[in-house]
C-alpha cells in the first residue's frame, strides 16, 4: 500500500467522516443544555484527530451523536451534518440512516472505546462473549472461528497468555487488561473509523503508555481513521496528527498538532496550556503555574458573544457581544476568536 | 487578610528533629480465605518503610495504582495501625498513645482526599463541616466558631457568602477548597494530601495546586503529597519517594530525581509520563505484581529491562548514592 503522508488529507482525498455545524440538545427539567453546538470536525483515512477540553464541553456527547448512541428521548441531533464514506467509497448520510441501517455500521465500519471500560463491558458475559459476538454477527462466522479470532486479537493488543484470560469476566481484569480488551472489541471487526473517548484517563501512566502505543501502532496498520477525545493536552501530542480544542460546546480552535501546541491562535488553547504543569524554571525554582480565573460557563446560560469572554484576558467589549465564527488562522488552522489578528499569544 | 493565631508555623519544632518519622513501617492486609487451607495469605501493601519528614517539607509519594501510597500515607496519621515498625510525631511514637491521646493529637495532623464529592457530607452546610472540627479540636464556639470558619474559606479563595451552601452546590474545584478548609481547620502541622487533584479539569487543578502551595508556605505546613502524576509532584515538592509493591525504591530530592533518577523503576515511569511535546524511548511492559505474591530479590525485577541473576537472589538495600539520594537497587552500572 503505497503510504500517505500523515496529516491533512490531500484535497483528493475525502474525509472519512465529516461532521458539520452538528447541534445536538438535550432537553432536561431545568431548560434546554445545548451540548453540542455547531461542531465541524473531520477525519481521513490513516489520520488522527485529538478531541480536547475540560469535562463538560460537549466531547462524548460529540462521540455518541455520531455513533448514534444518544437516548431519542432527552437529545435531540437540532441541526447539522454527519458524513460518512464506508470502504466502498459510498458516501453514506449518518443522521438520515434507518435504525437497522445504522446497526450495520455501529461495530463494523465505525467503532467507540468508551469512557469508562466497567459500564461498557457487560459483567455478565466473559471476553470471549464479548469479542466473539460482533465478529459473528458482522463477519457470519461460527463459533469456534469467532473465538479463534477473539483470541488473535486479545493477543493483538497485548494481552500474554489470551488462553487463560478469554473465558474470564470483565471484574476479574486490572484495569488496564479491561482497556485492551475494549480495544479487542472496537477492533474486533477491522473498522474504519474509530472513536477512542478517553480511553487511557483511569489508568497508570506507565499502562497509559502501553495503549498510547497499540492504539498508533494499529491505527497505522490498519490505516484507520481515529478521534482520540481526551482532556489530557499532553497527551495530544503523542498521538494525533490534529487537534481540536473544544470549550462550551463548540470547536475554539482546530489544526495541526504541532502548530496548535506550539503556536495557538486562541486565548483558550493557549491558557490550556499554561495550567499544565511542566518542570521548574532553569534557576530550579517552583513554577508558579497560571490558573485561568473563573469556571465554565452555566450549559443552561452561556455568556453572549464570545463563551470564553468572561475568563479571557483579551476580552474587548465586542466580544461580550459579537458570536465569534471559525476563522483561517494559517493553512489548515482554524480559531474562533475575534481578536487572534491583534492579539500576540 | 485574616490570619487566625492558631494557623500560624508553629515554631515549637527544633529543625534538627524531622516532625514525622517512620521506622521500618510495614503493613500486611490479611486476605481471609485461608481459614479452610489452615495457612493465611499475606497482602504486603507497605513493607520495612524509614522516612523522614522535616518541618515544613513538601514531599511527594508516586507509583503505580497499587503501590502502598494510600497505605503509607494512612500509616502516617494513624489512621491504620503498623503491622510492624512505628511512626513517631514530633518525637512522640504514636503507636504508643492511648485512644484519648490519640483524639487530641489529631489535630496536628489531616488528612485530604481525592474525591472532593465523596469527602464532604451532603446534608452539612460548608459552615457545619467547618464549625465542626473548629469546635471539637479548638474549643471556638458560636461567633467566634463562626468567624474563624469564613475566615477559612477566605483562606482557600472562598467567600463568607459560601458558609451557608450545601457542597452540591460547588464545583469539583471549589469542593477541593473546601475539604483543604476542612482539613486546616484544627489548625494541622502535617497534612497528607492523598491525590487531591487527581480528579480535577487542568484548569482547575492549576488552582487547587496554587492554593496548596501558597497555604504551604504561609503556614509552614509540613506536606505529604500523594500523586501518580509526576508532573505534579515535580512542581510542588521538596523530595519525592518512588514506591514500588510496598518497597521504596528511590528518595530523593525533587531536582535531583527528576534530572538523575537513579533506579529503573524511576527512569521508566519518568519516561511514560506524556509530555508536551516528546518522543518517548521506551514503554515499561507488563503490569504491577500482586502484593500478595511478590517477586523475590528485588521487587521491580520481573518488569525491570535491566535485571540480572542476582536481581532474584539480592533484596536490594536503600543506600545513599549522593548526598540525601537514596536508590534501592543494586546496579551501579547503568545509564538511565
Ligand atoms: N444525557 C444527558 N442529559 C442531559 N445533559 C447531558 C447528558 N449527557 C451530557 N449532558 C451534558 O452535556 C454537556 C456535555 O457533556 P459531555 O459528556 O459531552 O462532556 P465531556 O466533554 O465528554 O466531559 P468529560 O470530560 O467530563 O467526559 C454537559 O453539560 C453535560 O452535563
Ligand atoms: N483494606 C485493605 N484490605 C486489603 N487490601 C488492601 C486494603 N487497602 C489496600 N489494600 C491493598 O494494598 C495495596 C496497596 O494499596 P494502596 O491503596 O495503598 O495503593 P495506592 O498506591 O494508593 O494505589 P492507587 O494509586 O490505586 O490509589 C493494594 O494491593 C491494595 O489492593
Ligand atoms: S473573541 Fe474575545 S473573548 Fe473570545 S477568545 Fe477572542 S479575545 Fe477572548
Ligand atoms: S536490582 Fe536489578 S531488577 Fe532491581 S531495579 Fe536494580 S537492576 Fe533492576
Ligand atoms: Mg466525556
Ligand atoms: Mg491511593
Amino acid at each position: 500500500m503505497p503510504s500517505i503522508e500523515a496529516g491533512v488529507p490531500s484535497e483528493t482525498q475525502r474525509p472519512v467522516l465529516s461532521v458539520k455545524d452538528l447541534k445536538t440538545h438535550f432537553h432536561t427539567d431545568a431548560g434546554v443544555i445545548k451540548a453540542v453546538n455547531g461542531v465541524s470536525l473531520s477525519v481521513g483515512e490513516g489520520e488522527t484527530l485529538a478531541v480536547v477540553g475540560e469535562s463538560g464541553s460537549g466531547k462524548s456527547v460529540t462521540g455518541l451523536t455520531v455513533m448514534r448512541l444518544l437516548a431519542r428521548t432527552s437529545a435531540r441531533v437540532v441541526g447539522g451534518s454527519i458524513e460518512f464514506i464506508d470502504r466502498g467509497g459510498e458516501l453514506i448520510d449518518l443522521l438520515a440512516l434507518s435504525d437497522p441501517g445504522m446497526e450495520r455500521i455501529r461495530g463494523k465500519d465505525i467503532a467507540m472505546i468508551f469512557q469508562d471500560p466497567m459500564s461498557s463491558l457487560n459483567p455478565v458475559f466473559t471476553v470471549c462473549d464479548q469479542i466473539a459476538e460482533p465478529i459473528r454477527i458482522h463477519q457470519k462466522l461460527d463459533k469456534k472461528q469467532a473465538r479463534a479470532k477473539a483470541l488473535d486479537l486479545l493477543r493483538k493488543v497485548g494481552i500474554s497468555d489470551p488462553e487463560s484470560r478469554i473465558d474470564a469476566y470483565p471484574h476479574q481484569l486490572s484495569g488496564g487488561m479491561r482497556q485492551r480488551v475494549m480495544i479487542a472489541v472496537a477492533l474486533a471487526c477491522d473498522p474504519r473509523l474509530l472513536i477512542a473517548d478517553e480511553p487511557t484517563t483511569a489508568l497508570d501512566v506507565t499502562i497509559q503508555a502501553q495503549i498510547i502505543d497499540l492504539l498508533r501502532r494499529l491505527q497505522q496498520e490498519r490505516r484507520m481513521a481515529m478521534i482520540f477525545v481526551t482532556h489530557d493536552l499532553k497527551l495530544v501530542g503523542e498521538i494525533a496528527d490534529r487537534v481540536a480544542v473544544m470549550y462550551a460546546s463548540q470547536v475554539v480552535e482546530e489544526g495541526p498538532v504541532a502548530e496548535v501546541l506550539e503556536r495557538p491562535r486562541h486565548p483558550y488553547t493557549k491558557a490550556l496550556l499554561e495550567c499544565i504543569p511542566s518542570g521548574r524554571s532553569a534557576d530550579g525554582k517552583r513554577h508558579h503555574l497560571q490558573p485561568i480565573p473563573g469556571t465554565l460557563p452555566n450549559p443552561l446560560a452561556p455568556p453572549p458573544g464570545c463563551r470564553f469572554s468572561p475568563r479571557c484576558g483579551f476580552a474587548a467589549q465586542d466580544c461580550r457581544e459579537v458570536e465569534p465564527v471559525l476563522e483561517d488562522a494559517a493553512p489548515g488552522h482554524v480559531t474562533r476568536c475575534l481578536r487572534w489578528k491583534e492579539i500576540a499569544l | 487578610m485574616t490570619t487566625h493565631a492558631l494557623l500560624k508555623p508553629s515554631d515549637s519544632s527544633k529543625p534538627a528533629q524531622p516532625l514525622v518519622q517512620a521506622r521500618a513501617v510495614s503493613k500486611y492486609f490479611d486476605l481471609g480465605g485461608g481459614f479452610l487451607s489452615g495457612s493465611k495469605p499475606l497482602l504486603r501493601a507497605v513493607e520495612g518503610v524509614d522516612l523522614d519528614i522535616a518541618a515544613g517539607e513538601v514531599l511527594g509519594v508516586v507509583g503505580e495504582s497499587g503501590s502502598g501510597k494510600s497505605t503509607l500515607g494512612r500509616l502516617m496519621l494513624r489512621l491504620l495501625e503498623a503491622s510492624r515498625g512505628s511512626v513517631s510525631f514530633d518525637g512522640k511514637e504514636l503507636g504508643t498513645l492511648a485512644p484519648s491521646e490519640m483524639r487530641r493529637f489529631r489535630r496536628h495532623m489531616q488528612m485530604v482526599f481525592q474525591d472532593p464529592f465523596a469527602s464532604l457530607n451532603a446534608r452539612m452546610t460548608i459552615g457545619e463541616a467547618l464549625i465542626e472540627p473548629i469546635a471539637l479540636h479548638r474549643g471556638l464556639k458560636g461567633r467566634q466558631a463562626e468567624e474563624e470558619a469564613a475566615a477559612l474559606l477566605e483562606r482557600v479563595g472562598l467567600s463568607a457568602d459560601h458558609l451557608k451552601r450545601y457542597p452540591r452546590m460547588f464545583s469539583g474545584g471549589q469542593r477541593q477548597r473546601i475539604a483543604i478548609a476542612r482539613a486546616l481547620a484544627s489548625a494541622p502541622r502535617f497534612i497528607v494530601a492523598d491525590e487531591p487533584v487527581s480528579a480535577l479539569d487542568v484548569s482547575v487543578q492549576a488552582e487547587v495546586i496554587n492554593l496548596l502551595q501558597r497555604l504551604q508556605e504561609q503556614l509552614g505546613l509540613t506536606l505529604m503529597f500523594i500523586s501518580h502524576d509526576l508532573s505534579v509532584v515535580e512542581v510542588i515538592t521538596d523530595r519525592v519517594m518512588v514506591l514500588y509493591l510496598g518497597r521504596v525504591m528511590e528518595l530523593a530530592p525533587t531536582e535531583s530525581l527528576y534530572s538523575h533518577p537513579a533506579h529503573p523503576y524511576t527512569a521508566a515511569l519518568l519516561q511514560a509520563a506524556p509530555g508536551v511535546v516528546t518522543a518517548r524511548k521506551h514503554v515499561l511492559k507488563g503490569e504491577i505484581p500482586s502484593p500478595a505474591n511478590p517477586p523475590s530479590g528485588c521487587v521491580f525485577r520481573t518488569r525491570c529491562p535491566f535485571a540480572i541473576d542476582d536481581c532474584a537472589q539480592t533484596v536490594p538495600t536503600l543506600r545513599e548514592i549522593a548526598p540525601n539520594h537514596l536508590k534501592a537497587c543494586i546496579r551501579d552500572d547503568l545509564q538511565l
